[in-house]
């Protein structure tokens, strides 16, 4: 039995690879900081200090992993089904600006229903604009990148002139006047532990949805058929699943995780929607999807890493007397770095499978010999 | 495989925590510095600024906001460094601002009334007392902390006087505006461009028409090529100079022009804020800026800057600059304008200066 299990060849595991990815963007990082001539352990030691170093800052890097996690679950689940969302900007401003429009109107519903609310009604909003992508890709082969972008621009647009009509701030016409504390996702509860952060219950929705997420993907037929779509659409078809429904529903789930996202992002870290801007987290949700392999628990700690390299950028830029643009690279090329993971997949599996060949050739050597047991 | 995804997270851990040990070191000796005493003036004083959205080379706000700052650093032997926060929410601002204050920054300058939420943060959190804070185009009224300066400027005046150069130099023809974001510091802007225009029409004998269908708000700071598009339709219906209040859109304004003058028609533009002569330098040392509606933020930072190393930081004051403080106007150099024309527009100074001219900072009677 020991015999044959030796004769198994490896595959990477997805952890050895995301870790292997990390390590390598880090040593990436770190390379880059050399040339410079800056110390990569003085450098590394001000990321951490301006993420965690003390519990305002803690509760900020949550804040801003929270998103990171959404739009990474939304993205993980729509290429589970062979789709990329891109369009995660855009289904995060949608969500956004339906809850802002709850907490501008909504005012004096009782807080438990309120929060109940602005998160369905953002996820429902959010959902229908990844719906409208997931449609045109099932029905008219619309490439849902194309549509997602489109649809980017829309809900900017959309905003733009939803703002100055409902949530106007009459000092300030290029945002939304902000959302009373009493009406956004921040919670005494959890800022009590992290006094003066922008920590608020995104994180615990954040959460759940990884499990919820983790168990349609695992243990659904739904979750099967998302994937049998995305690892062979044809074959798929051919075994009698419904393409087209699973693309939409694999779109709108996607696009309602980006809408939850938007509503813990407007209505929780910030307390206002800025006219004519694209917030950059759709795009970051990609880099973390890919790192976290798809996996709703790996997207969860590729979210952390990345929010803490996000939240160590300015204590960097600050503290290694180096301009902003390259501790922007800095955090760029280790974040990117950290998204190749495929790379170093593939690198396992190679070295894996020469440690397999010798074994096997030392296995055969030994076969061959008189004494060997094997053939028993 | 077990084995070598062991090693790989033993080493990634021993690393974290070689990388907390140290930041533990340094926030025991941030927290001391901060009660004994980060130099908050003289020589050991850190001076930093936060970039608003945009790059620190906007040729606008932060680009001259860094280069007052920076001047003064330079000349006082000061160190000097800007942060650009991760996106414009009032935390991402925060963030900023604290990072810079943990690592010894005890002066920054904040251009942008984008900023105000977080500086009326920062001063509410107690954390940083000593730290001297700067805000730009902004009136922050009564919520100004003892150790902050809001600054802001009458845009109006500097309008004015572009509008009175523009009328002058032309003589006749018809003048448009395109701005950024309908914010008061834009508005402003428009509204004095219009009286001054109208102030030559009334005393220097100029004949510019206004049609309010040539005075729009682009809604955005950074759309090149929405900037090109209204510049387009604007000078083909005849209107000869556009004033540009309007960031990077105004960019797309004045690359218009640019091409509009290299195929010999005879447009021109007016900049915004800083000099923006370079910005429509056409390659042959010619520049499709008629003149420049400015106002001297480089000279605000820096003599803030020098306030701060003297120990004279005017802190809790609301600061609103103008003619009589000579902080804003056209630059001193205008190739494109004439000497005649030059002479009109110091007259036309010296008379808001004297308070002859009073230029009202609303739309009342005006294209809004």
């Amino acid at each position: 039995m020991a015999k044959e299990r030796l004769l198994k060849e490896h595959k990477a595991g997805s952890l050895l690879v995301s870790l292997t990815a990390v390590v390598a963007g880090i040593l990436a990082g770190c390379i880059l900081l050399l040339v410079l001539g800056r110390n990569p352990m003085e450098a590394m030691r001000l990321i951490i200090h301006g993420s965690v170093s003390d519990p305002r800052r803690i509760g900020n890097t949550i804040a801003v992993a929270t998103q990171l996690i959404l739009i990474g679950l939304s993205v993980a689940f729509g290429y589970k089904a062979g789709l990329i969302n891109i369009g995660g900007s855009g289904q995060m401003l949608v969500g956004g600006c339906v809850a802002s429009l709850w907490a501008y109107y909504g005012q004096g519903i009782p807080r438990p229903l309120y929060l109940v609310i602005i998160v369905v009604s953002g996820a429902i909003a959010g959902g229908l604009w990844g719906f409208i992508s997931g449609f045109l890709k099932a029905k008219f082969n619309v490439h849902e990148v194309v549509s997602c972008i489109m649809l980017n621009w829309t809900a900017l647009w959309i905003i733009y002139e939803t703002i100055p009509a409902f949530m106007v701030d009459p000092s300030v016409a290029s945002r939304s006047a902000s959302v009373p504390a009493a009406q956004s996702l921040r919670t005494p509860l959890l800022s009590q532990f992290f006094p003066r952060s922008y920590i608020n219950w995104g994180i615990i929705i954040a959460i759940a949805m990884v499990f919820v997420i983790a168990f349609i993907l695992n243990k659904t037929t739904l979750g099967y058929q998302l994937k049998a779509v995305g690892a062979n659409r044809f074959c798929a078809e051919y075994a009698g699943i419904k393409v087209s429904r699973n693309i939409i529903i694999s779109m709108t789930i996607a696009g309602a995780l980006s809408g939850i996202a938007g509503v813990t992002y407007y209505c929780g870290y910030s307390n206002m929607i800025y006219r004519n801007q694209m917030p950059n987290e759709g795009f970051d949700g990609i880099a973390v999807a890919l790192l976290g392999n798809c996996n709703p628990v790996g997207v969860f700690f590729a979210a952390l890493f990345f929010a803490i390299l996000k939240a160590g950028k300015g204590s960097l830029g600050a503290g290694a007397g180096i301009p902003p643009e390259i501790a922007d690279t800095i955090i760029a090329v280790i974040i990117y770095f950290s998204a190749t993971s495929v790379l170093f997949r593939r690198l396992w599996d190679r070295l894996f499978h020469g440690m397999y060949e010798k074994k096997l050739g030392k296995m055969n050597i030994k076969a061959a010999g008189p004494s060997s047991d094997v053939e028993r | 495989m077990k084995k070598t995804l062991a090693l790989l997270l033993i080493a990634l851990i021993a690393m974290t925590s070689v990388f907390a040990n140290g930041a533990s070191e340094t926030s025991a000796a941030a927290g001391t510095t901060a009660t004994s005493g980060v130099a908050t003036t003289g020589d050991g004083l850190m001076v930093g600024m936060v970039t608003d959205s945009g790059t620190i080379d906007d040729r606008s706000f932060n680009q001259g906001t860094w280069e007052g700052v920076n001047r003064a650093a330079q000349e006082l032997g000061l160190t000097a460094t800007y942060l650009r926060p991760n996106g414009t929410t009032t935390g991402d601002y925060t963030t900023a601002i604290y990072d810079l204050y943990d690592q010894g920054y005890r002066f920054i300058a904040c251009p942008g009334y984008l900023f105000e939420d977080a500086i009326k943060e920062v001063q509410a959190s107690g954390d940083c007392d000593d730290l001297m804070l700067v805000i730009f185009d902004s009136n922050l009224g009564e919520n100004c902390g003892p150790n902050t300066v809001s600054v802001s400027w009458k845009e109006q005046e500097s309008g004015f006087l572009a509008g009175v150069a523009t009328a002058v130099d032309i003589v006749e023809g018809s003048v448009g505006f395109v701005g950024g974001i309908e914010i008061p510091a834009v508005q402003k802007f428009n509204w004095g461009f219009q009286q001054g225009v109208a102030y030559a029409n009334a005393n220097y004998g100029t004949a510019i028409e206004m049609d309010p269908n040539n005075f729009v708000y682009s809604g955005s700071f950074a759309d090149l090529a929405l900037g090109g598009q209204l510049a387009t339709a604007m000078y083909d219906s005849g209107v000869d100079v556009i004033f540009a209040a309007a960031g990077g859109t105004g960019v797309g304004v004045i690359n218009e022009a640019k091409s509009r003058r290299l195929a010999g028609q005879d447009v021109w533009a007016v900049g915004v804020d800083v000099d923006q002569y370079s910005v429509g330098d056409m390659g042959n040392g010619e520049s499709c800026i008629l003149t420049s509606a400015m106002k001297y933020i480089d000279k605000a930072a820096y003599d803030l800057v020098y306030a701060a190393y003297n120990g004279t930081f005017p802190g809790g004051t609301n600061m609103l600059l103008g003619a009589d403080t000579e902080d804003l106007g056209i630059p001193t150099e205008n190739p494109n304008l004439s000497d005649a024309t030059m002479e009109i527009v110091a007259q036309v100074e010296q008379m808001i200066i004297n308070g002859e001219i009073s230029v009202q900072d609303n739309a009342e009677g005006l294209i809004p």
